[in-house]
């Protein structure tokens, strides 16, 4: 018969996971609750707030308190018309896996009801909101796992989000010429003009001109 | 000796795809790697920004050619969780059929592929011919052999066909009596063991911290599955148990692992379609018309500013992920950022330097064994 993680333990792990967090990091902006997903089962989740300065301090946290050894997906968006405080805003969503070695000729068959504490599988979605400006940048987790490497790089292809402290940062998904500060999934570059359609005739954008500035569709 | 960089693609058997690994060599030794993506990048996530949450899963049918249904679903459950909706339990069991066939396809695909790499050009053709018996099934559900656009927010396009169910049967039945034909012919080949085993170890950790997921860790000998850890659909209610493989090195999973894993995932496939073909609520053999409340159930069009949501999902290659925000164009009507988790654009930079040590030869089994699919990894 099939298995899944109940309710009763996703929501377990993600009270007594915010209940540290919140102690830990009590005294600062750091906000974290419990949430929960609206479609079908209602799992929890964890949802961190975070300032910038102390994304760092809270992601060696996660990775090393809380167990969260994967880092799923980095997603930058631009919000041109958002408030001073929050004009880009980088989303991490990072997962705990109860995932160890083996030894040869073995395995761990992992069954979900009698998983227990730190075990049992839980997603986090960590906010980082931004300042406007046309250098949004935040520390970057490069180091505390090697899965958010290549997800920091698309975002900043694609956002233009800086990461401090990555090394060897470059492009991934656009042309590696691509001129510098072109970022196509910034909210200036829009993918239709009065009298062509971008995707088609201009895919990257270059050939546009100053005249077309507020002539958008 | 003095060390070159080779490089190997875009247009390589090896790399399944649009992509160049740069390989240095000194000798025949891999000694560093570099891998370049990005020449089928077509900006779904920006197109995506101009459609509305139902325009957008034609899009996500495309993101893999080979696994249309899963990334299909996968936008659904994410885009289901933005909108607040509640699906029909029969619909959920008609996606999980199809999503299941459509695992079996694409594994076929995949060992179809992962065959000529070897050496193995036969296994290419059989493989072609049993993915045609789930290619019919879909376009039967679909109405198209590739891009299916079947599942819909809230429940999926229509219902089964009458004699679906028998027709889905027979060929599952029959298919799983071609997996132990396969085996036969693979477990027995000097070839096919000897350029598979003991080559390209990754072990189970490393691979979660690098964001490796799905078939590739449980052949690593943990099974974790997003299936049951972040449950979706009716998986809880059907027969099956994650596929997993048990490593012969304290190295971990090699090449042999993970072409097991996904023989065995194959299996449970079957095993899930059949028992749920006979659970499926309404029964097997009814048809209700397109839009009865039994397969799709009203769903909003317009989500709020604010309003974020995502899903996990397993696709056939790894735990797939997309994270929608509302608010956008048309008072909400469009997304304002989606975005995607492919998870192969984090598995192939990690399997570029797994290759670091073993010879020029051993590249196409060791990257074929991840199975690489460059049309999700560029999206």
């Amino acid at each position: 018969m099939g298995m899944r993680v109940s309710n009763e333990q996703s929501d377990s792990a993600a009270e007594s996971c915010v209940a540290i967090l919140s102690k830990r990091f009590g005294g600062s902006d750091v906000v974290s609750t419990v949430e929960h997903h609206s479609n079908a089962f209602k799992m929890a989740f964890v949802r961190i707030h975070c300032p910038p300065q102390h994304w760092p301090a809270v992601a060696k946290s996660l990775r090393f308190d809380h167990g969260a050894n994967y880092c799923s997906m980095v997603t930058g968006t631009h919000f041109p018309e958002g408030s001073d405080d929050r004009g880009w805003e980088v989303v991490y969503h990072l997962m705990r896996q109860p995932v160890v070695d083996q030894k040869p000729f073995t395995n761990t068959v992992l069954v979900a009801s009698e998983l227990t504490g730190s075990d049992i599988p839980l997603e986090f979605e960590i906010l980082v909101a931004l300042p406007q400006g046309d250098e949004p940048s935040v520390p970057s987790v490069q180091s505390v796992w090697v899965g958010a490497d290549w997800n920091e790089k698309e975002t900043w292809d694609l956002v233009g989000i800086r990461f401090e402290g990555h090394e060897n940062m470059h492009r991934v998904l656009n042309p590696h010429d691509s001129p510098e500060g072109f970022h196509p999934l910034q909210k200036q570059h829009k993918l239709r003009y009065h009298d062509y359609n971008e995707m088609y005739d201009d895919a990257q954008g270059f050939g546009r001109k100053p005249t077309d500035e507020g002539r958008v569709k | 000796m003095a060390q070159m960089w080779i490089t190997m693609g875009p247009q390589h058997p090896m790399t399944h795809g649009l992509w160049t690994l740069r390989v240095k060599v000194d000798g025949e030794t891999v000694v560093d790697t570099e891998a370049e993506l990005g020449y089928i990048h077509r900006g779904v996530e920006k197109i995506a920004e101009s459609r509305d949450f139902t325009q957008i899963t034609p899009y996500c049918d495309r993101l893999c050619y080979v696994s249309a249904m899963t990334w299909a679903n996968s936008y659904i459950y994410a885009a289901e969780d933005l909108l607040e909706v509640e699906v029909p339990e029969r619909a959920e069991y008609i996606r999980l059929i199809s999503a299941e066939c459509q695992r079996l396809a694409s594994h076929l695909m995949w060992l179809g592929a992962y065959g000529p790499d070897i050496g193995s050009l036969t296994l290419m053709t059989w493989c072609m011919r049993d993915r045609e018996m789930f290619l019919d099934l879909l376009q039967e559900l679909g109405g198209s052999r590739m891009h299916y656009n079947y599942p819909r927010i809230g429940g999926v396009k229509r219902d089964i066909p009458v004699g679906f169910a028998d027709r889905l049967v027979a060929k599952v039945k029959l298919f799983e009596k071609r997996i132990e034909e396969y085996e036969m012919m693979l477990d027995e080949s000097t070839i096919w063991l000897v350029r598979l085993q003991g080559v390209g170890y990754a072990n189970a950790e490393d691979m979660v911290n690098a964001g490796v997921s799905g078939p590739n860790i449980r052949a690593a000998g943990v099974n974790y599955d997003a299936r049951w850890a972040h449950p979706y659909s009716v998986y809880d209610q059907v027969d099956w148990e994650p596929a997993v493989e048990k490593p012969t090195s304290v190295k971990g999973a090699d090449c042999y692992d993970r072409y097991r894993v996904r023989m065995e995932e194959m299996r449970q496939s079957c095993r899930m379609i059949l028992d749920a073909i006979e659970k499926i609520p309404g029964g097997k053999n009814t048809n209700y018309s397109n839009g009865d409340e039994m397969i799709l159930a009203k769903a909003p069009t317009r989500a709020p500013e604010g309003a974020t949501g995502f899903s996990n999902y397993e696709c056939t290659r790894g735990a797939s992920k997309f994270y929608i925000q509302g608010g956008g164009d048309g008072r909400g009507k469009n997304p304002y950022r989606l975005s995607i988790r492919s998870p192969m654009f984090i598995t192939i930079p990690y399997v570029a330097k797994t290759m670091i040590g073993y010879k020029v030869a051993d590249i196409p089994a060791i990257m074929g064994s991840f199975d690489p699919c460059i049309g999700e990894t560029d999206r």
